[in-house]
């Protein structure tokens, strides 16, 4: 059993968080458990598992940062907290750039906050089609572990900001089906700055929470090091080798278990590239992304979109037919990033930024693409779906329409080169024109299902709890375990999964950490 | 704290002269006085991108530099200001994809890096730094009581928690 620690103070690194700084040489750490990776997935197993006694290290590639580090330099917190600074890429056409986090705390640190439950549907479906039989009833009591957790709660009214009470208003008038977002968060005060990490500690990402608890119960976490490849023996994992970045200086840990949580990008091409070989083939198969794009209403009154919380609504409305939609502060320098215009054009554009609002979309889609290896890096390729194409442009459609309910006089498309909608007969025209995907701006932040589970060994590359088949004491915990995606946010489904696969770990300790 | 890819990348003299001469037909003419700022922002978020798009970047700019010497007889950056701005256009709306899309995509670095300027973020009224100050001061002013028990439950054991293992 391993002694609990002091907790974790904001303004002093914890003793059990190990960074590039702290290490002088190669390194040898045994564990009975080793995580790769410190997101949603990783950190909650981390933080089950040390609580239980075990000894647990975890590996992330990024940076350890604490809520003092997150300041209102944006492309800093860019820089800092995304993977490759947010250039990352599915090929198709179009393309999707899709982020990933890489800090202390993995894309928890940079997402919005949103914390839905698996839909009934979907747990239905996957019931049925992966096999997972019990699955829905199973997760009901880890939802409300991982809710209490993460303090998953309504936004305070008076957080919320006037882009958000425009899109209520749109929604409102059109009668639209309109809901407050469940968050993970204490009292968000509306910083808006959920995508660069929260400056106020409001939003309970891992890095606040199940971090802050693996650390407490005696988990140990070596920032800055990137995971080379899982050691093996026969199919057994016995541990991992990781470089420290920016050094020659290499961290060996052997562990009785290893739990990968590296995400759907990066999961999969770790474990190929660590030989393992599931035999459904179906490994670095299956991504799915909910591809989205956004518009860009204009409106005589001032919005001040960067004033208010992140999202505190979703129009559920359309829901059923696989799209939701939602407000999104950004900053200047992202809007301006975003827009074709240029010139004494941007600056006219960009002088009516504080009368913008900006909303998107979260689609459900329905074509998969898979995760190769090359050049030893995943690469992620993803053609977007005609009939999914089709849904994002109804949705924009839509969108726009909710958006002169409630007052735009302009809107900018994410459709290279189409005119700008004027009215509510414009977006209504729109579903008849004709605009090319090659010239659309879709972007996600959902990968999932590149390593889905399943009953059925000869169609899945886990069973129902995680465990890799075909191979020993190696499991998984993060979004690469979705069977299809699911159509909300997933952050709650990969921390719900991730408490229980560690359930089952300490349910079979045993056979799994003797 | 910065990534290690980011402290190592640097413009070369040719990639910054080139970036310094698009400044004028990317950006807003008000931010003619901080070009060389511009500039040194793009190299950090070249330099936290991907080594193979750092290639891609300097290579398209160098093309884009020497591809004006058949037209015009002299490189992109020594074009005068209407030179410059047809020659942008023609890339823009250019031959192949490639030319459209490395267009497009130093149009929205060096946008980016733009309106990270302090100077043009205040011209759009985007004052984050007051904003983060006064609400997290709120935060800790007005719910204090239940910011301290969300702490305190993060650390609390969980009495949920599944059966104890089997062996240790």
């Amino acid at each position: 059993m391993v002694a609990a620690r002091q907790a974790l103070h904001e303004g002093t690194r914890p003793s059990g968080v190990i960074t590039r700084h702290d290490i002088h040489g190669d390194l040898v750490v045994d564990a009975d458990v080793l995580v790769i990776g410190s997101g949603a997935g990783g950190a909650t197993v981390a933080a089950e598992l040390a609580e239980a006694g075990y000894d647990v290290v975890v590996l992330e590639e990024g940076s350890y940062y604490q809520t003092r580090d997150f300041t209102a330099d944006t492309s800093g917190m860019v820089r800092q907290l995304y993977r490759d600074g947010g250039a990352t890429m599915a090929l198709g056409n179009p393309p999707i750039l899709y982020q990933e986090g890489r800090a202390v705390g993995g894309s928890t640190v940079i997402n919005g906050g949103m914390s839905w439950r698996t839909p009934d549907k979907i747990l239905a479906r996957w019931e049925k089609e992966a096999g997972l039989h019990g699955i829905a009833k199973d997760l009901e009591a880890h939802f409300a572990r991982v809710e209490r957790r993460i303090n998953v709660a309504p936004m305070d009214a008076e957080a919320i900001g006037t882009d958000n009470h425009l899109l209520k208003q749109g929604a409102d008038a059109l009668g639209w089906n309109i809901i407050g977002n469940l968050r993970n968060q204490n009292h968000c005060v509306g910083s808006n700055r959920c995508a660069f990490g929260c400056p106020t500690g409001a939003k309970q990402s891992s890095l606040v929470s199940y971090i802050p608890r693996a650390l407490h119960y005696g988990a140990r976490i070596f920032a800055d090091v990137k995971v080379k490849r899982i050691m093996r023996h026969g199919k057994r994992a016995t541990g991992a080798i990781g470089t420290v970045n920016g050094t020659p200086h290499h961290v060996t840990v052997r562990a009785k278990l290893v739990c990968l949580s590296a995400g759907a990008i990066h999961t999969p091409a770790l474990l190929a590239r660590s030989g393992f070989r599931t035999p459904s083939g179906q490994l670095g198969h299956n991504l799915s992304m909910h591809p989205n794009v956004k518009v860009v209403a204009i409106f005589d009154q001032p919005v001040t979109n960067w004033k208010g919380a992140h999202q505190a609504f979703q129009v559920r409305e359309f829901q059923d037919q696989g799209l939701v939609f939602a407000a999104i502060g950004m900053p200047p320098s992202v809007l301006a990033m975003s827009f074709p215009h240029r010139g004494r054009q941007l600056g006219e554009l960009m002088s009516r930024y504080d009368n913008m609002m900006l909303a998107g979309m979260l689609c459900e889609d329905t074509r998969t693409g898979r995760v190769r290896s090359v050049n030893g890096k995943p690469q992620a390729f993803y053609q977007l779906a005609d009939e999914d194409a089709a849904n994002l442009k109804r949705g924009v459609s839509l969108l726009s329409e909710l958006l002169f309910a409630a007052g735009a006089k302009q809107i900018l498309l994410p459709f290279h080169g189409a005119k700008d909608l004027h009215s509510a007969d414009d977006a209504r025209a729109l579903l008849k024109a004709n605009t090319p995907t090659r010239g659309w701006e879709v972007v996600t932040v959902h990968m999932m299902g590149t390593a889905r589970m399943g009953a059925d060994r000869s169609a899945a590359v886990t069973d129902a709890h995680g465990m890799v088949h075909d191979a020993d004491r190696l499991m998984i915990a993060d979004a690469s375990l979705f069977p299809t995606p699911i159509g909300v946010n997933p952050m709650e489904t990969i921390m719900a999964l991730a408490t229980r696969g560690a359930a089952h770990v300490i349910d079979n300790a045993r056979r799994l950490l003797s | 704290m910065r990534g290690m890819k980011e402290m190592t990348y640097q413009h070369s003299e040719s990639t910054r002269i080139v970036l310094r001469s698009l400044v004028r037909v990317i950006c807003p003419p008000e931010a003619a006085p901080i070009a060389d700022d511009i500039v040194a922002h793009m190299a950090l978020t070249i330099g936290a991108s991907p080594a193979v798009l750092q290639k891609l970047i300097g290579t398209g700019l160098t093309t884009y530099d020497l591809g004006a010497l058949p037209r015009y007889g002299k490189r992109a950056r020594s074009l005068s200001d209407a030179q410059a701005e047809a020659y942008y256009v023609s890339w823009e709306h250019g031959l192949t994809p490639l030319h459209v899309q490395f267009a497009r995509a130093i149009n929205q670095l060096m946008s980016l890096s733009c309106y990270e300027q302090p100077l043009m973020m205040e011209a759009v009224g985007f004052r984050p730094g007051p904003w983060i100050d006064e609400v997290r001061a709120k935060r800790l002013r007005v719910f204090a009581a239940d910011v301290a028990r969300q702490e305190a439950q993060v650390l609390a054991p969980d009495p949920l928690r599944p059966s104890k293992p089997e062996a240790r």
